[in-house]
């Protein structure tokens, strides 16, 4: 079974999965007409910055024991057997805000819906799209893999292998960059720096 | 494996619906005292207004579970013999069993001026929110200054009725909130249009034409029904006459196993380990019950999962506001951290003993409260500076670097109890 993997070193915080995501959940699903819907679709990724001032895309993991499920008083939670992805029904939820106490990773928010109803909102790793056979809307639009839709168990194969052709590498010989993304980290730090001074 | 779940609410379900995922086959047999199919009983305060019809109420039907699964409604159990594994019900009826989880739940406490003659209710089952909404016409007093009190208060100003909200404590959530927070909330519960009674308890009531509730201070107030919301106690009864060991409720250890062999107990009947007061508690929850029925049934399983340990957290949501609360803010050698964000009329609160997170209490403010909430269920020393926690700057990824991981039930992790 597929899922999205969060790459949080890659991430540049450019907040076009944020975008996409928004406009895949809006009804009318073209991100010409979806900024003027009078019910505006809220992206369900979420982009913070660490205590070190790092990025870190935060979405739904669709975990499994489902902390939410099981907080959630309506049933209005559930999760699809056939896909294992953990689901909101808005027309059962009734707002009670238990989901968010219970989520250990802080993705569940409250937001208006189309049918002008208060529900919980979350990712719902874009369930119509895998329907069409597309790969979900934050995923499609990465621009440098921070987002990968793939199998976890072949996804940490081919990192493993990777991991092990840099080891054999670096030991023959010197890495041309040992860090490759210094200028960003060297930009974060200036800009942490100025901030502090003043 | 022939399974006997006494109870079908929270924890007796999450028991069966995780037994027939893993093991499909085996004959269940699950006991329920009521005869209605079971229903979310936390939903009742939205019943009462008019959010939810009882139909939608309903969590499982009794039909949509496989053949080998048996469901007997209306029937209580009378005895467990445990050296013959077998449940008596009061019927008569005997049912063997191989493992048996206790799910028996919890009945509220009812003060001496309970009558329901004179319209004062508790509010724990579907019969009590329909005599309750039989009775309802303009006016209520509701006991109680804890987290149903309020809820069942929200939930009549929803329908149209004036509440009067009578509170023994200084201020509401007495058991969770500090000082300060208790006045931010108190004032919050003013706007929204509950009139507050603290310090104060009902002395008694007398119905003459509307019921008439003297306080006492001396205050009297008028009412069409009084609903109390003084907590519950578990129903341990049936455990004790059976000859397992009880405290406040039935006494589990790390795998939720009673005294007696092969007897589980899971939900609001059982003490289990609370990582804040850092002994058994009951923590009579609808997420901790869940949590434990699944447990529960991993354990029938044979696969010897502990139980990671409950904090009592709750949540309310009205129309201006939302306070998600875990732990406790007041005690011995604790010191807090607040943040307050006026234009967002916004603020959050942290507790902390010896670096270890112990309590919080987040208005306005859910995105964040539930890493806060499960940090302070582990219950281990943070390095995170606690002024940039409240600030609400944490991102999972400080938890992934400070080496905190939510989902590591490993078989080699022990809870003392």
């Amino acid at each position: 079974m597929k899922t999205v993997i969060v790459r949080p070193e890659r991430c540049v915080g450019c907040l076009q999965c944020r975008f996409n995501c928004a406009v895949a959940h809006s009804q009318t699903r073209s991100s010409y007409t979806a900024p003027y819907e009078p019910t505006p679709s809220k992206p369900r990724i979420h982009i913070g910055l660490s205590l070190n001032k790092e990025l870190f895309p935060n979405k739904c993991r669709h975990c499994n024991p489902t902390p939410c499920e099981m907080a959630c008083i309506t049933k209005a939670i559930f999760k699809d057997p056939k896909t294992e992805i953990v689901l909101i029904n808005p027309d059962r939820c009734i707002n009670c805000g238990m989901c968010a106490m219970a989520c250990p990773f802080g993705v569940i928010r409250y937001h208006i819906y189309p049918a002008n109803r208060w529900a919980a909102h979350k990712c719902d790793q874009c369930i119509l799209r895998l329907g069409e056979g597309d790969i979900p809307a934050c995923v499609q639009v990465c621009k440098v893999g921070a987002l990968v839709f793939d199998e976890v168990n072949r996804f940490m194969d081919q990192e493993a292998s990777r991991m092990a052709t840099l080891i054999y590498w670096g030991i023959r010989e010197k890495p041309v960059a040992e860090d490759v993304y210094f200028t960003l980290k060297a930009y974060k730090s200036s800009l942490e720096e100025i901030r502090t001074r003043r | 494996m022939n399974v006997v779940i006494v109870g079908a609410s929270a924890a007796g379900l999450a028991c069966l619906g995780t037994l027939l995922k893993f093991q499909p086959e085996i004959p269940i047999t699950i006991i329920s005292e009521e005869n209605v199919p079971p229903y979310s009983r936390p939903l009742l305060t939205y019943y009462l207004g008019k959010e939810m019809t009882q139909a939608q109420m309903t969590i499982a039907e009794a039909n949509q579970y496989p053949q080998n699964v048996k469901f007997l409604q209306g029937r209580s159990v009378k005895r467990i013999d445990g050296s013959r594994k077998e449940v008596i019900l009061s019927d008569g009826e005997t049912i063997s069993y191989d493992k048996l989880l206790l799910a028996t739940g919890a009945d509220p406490i009812k003060p001496g001026y309970c009558d329901e003659s004179r319209n004062v209710f508790t509010l724990r089952y579907m019969e009590d929110a329909k005599k309750i909404e039989k009775h309802l016409n303009e006016s209520a007093v509701v006991v109680g200054g804890g987290f149903v009190g309020i809820k069942t208060a929200w939930g009549l100003i929803q329908r149209g009725v004036k509440v009067s909200l009578v509170i023994a404590s200084p201020y509401p959530l007495w058991l969770v909130l500090d000082e300060g927070t208790g006045r931010f909330f108190e004032n919050a519960l003013k706007e929204i249009g509950i009139r507050l009674y603290t310090k104060n308890e009902v002395s008694k009531v007398e119905k003459v034409k509307k019921l008439k509730v003297f306080l006492h201070s001396g205050t009297s107030l008028e009412g069409d029904v009084v609903i109390v919301g003084k907590g519950v106690a578990p129903r341990i009864e049936l455990a004790r006459d059976s000859g397992i060991e009880t405290g406040l409720g039935i006494k589990v250890n790390e795998y939720l196993e009673t005294t007696q062999k092969d007897v589980y107990a899971a939900g609001d009947c059982c003490e289990t380990y609370d990582s804040v007061y850092r002994a058994a508690r009951v923590n009579a929850i609808w997420p901790n019950a869940m949590d434990q029925g699944y447990c529960a049934s991993l354990n029938m399983l044979g696969l010897r999962v502990p139980y990671p340990g409950s904090i009592g957290m709750n949540s309310i949501k009205t129309q201006t506001f939302h306070l998600i609360t875990a732990g406790i803010l007041w005690g011995e050698n604790i010191i807090t951290y607040e943040k307050y964000v006026p234009f967002r009329n916004q603020f959050r609160k942290i507790a902390f003993r010896d670096e270890v997170p112990v309590g919080m209490a987040f208005f306005n403010a859910p995105s964040e409260a539930g890493m806060i909430a499960n940090l302070i269920k582990k219950g281990e020393p943070l390095k995170i500076n606690p002024h940039k926690m409240v600030a609400g700057e944490l991102s999972p990824r400080d938890m992934f670097e400070q080496g905190i991981r939510f989902f590591s039930q490993s078989l080699n992790e022990r809870r003392p109890l």
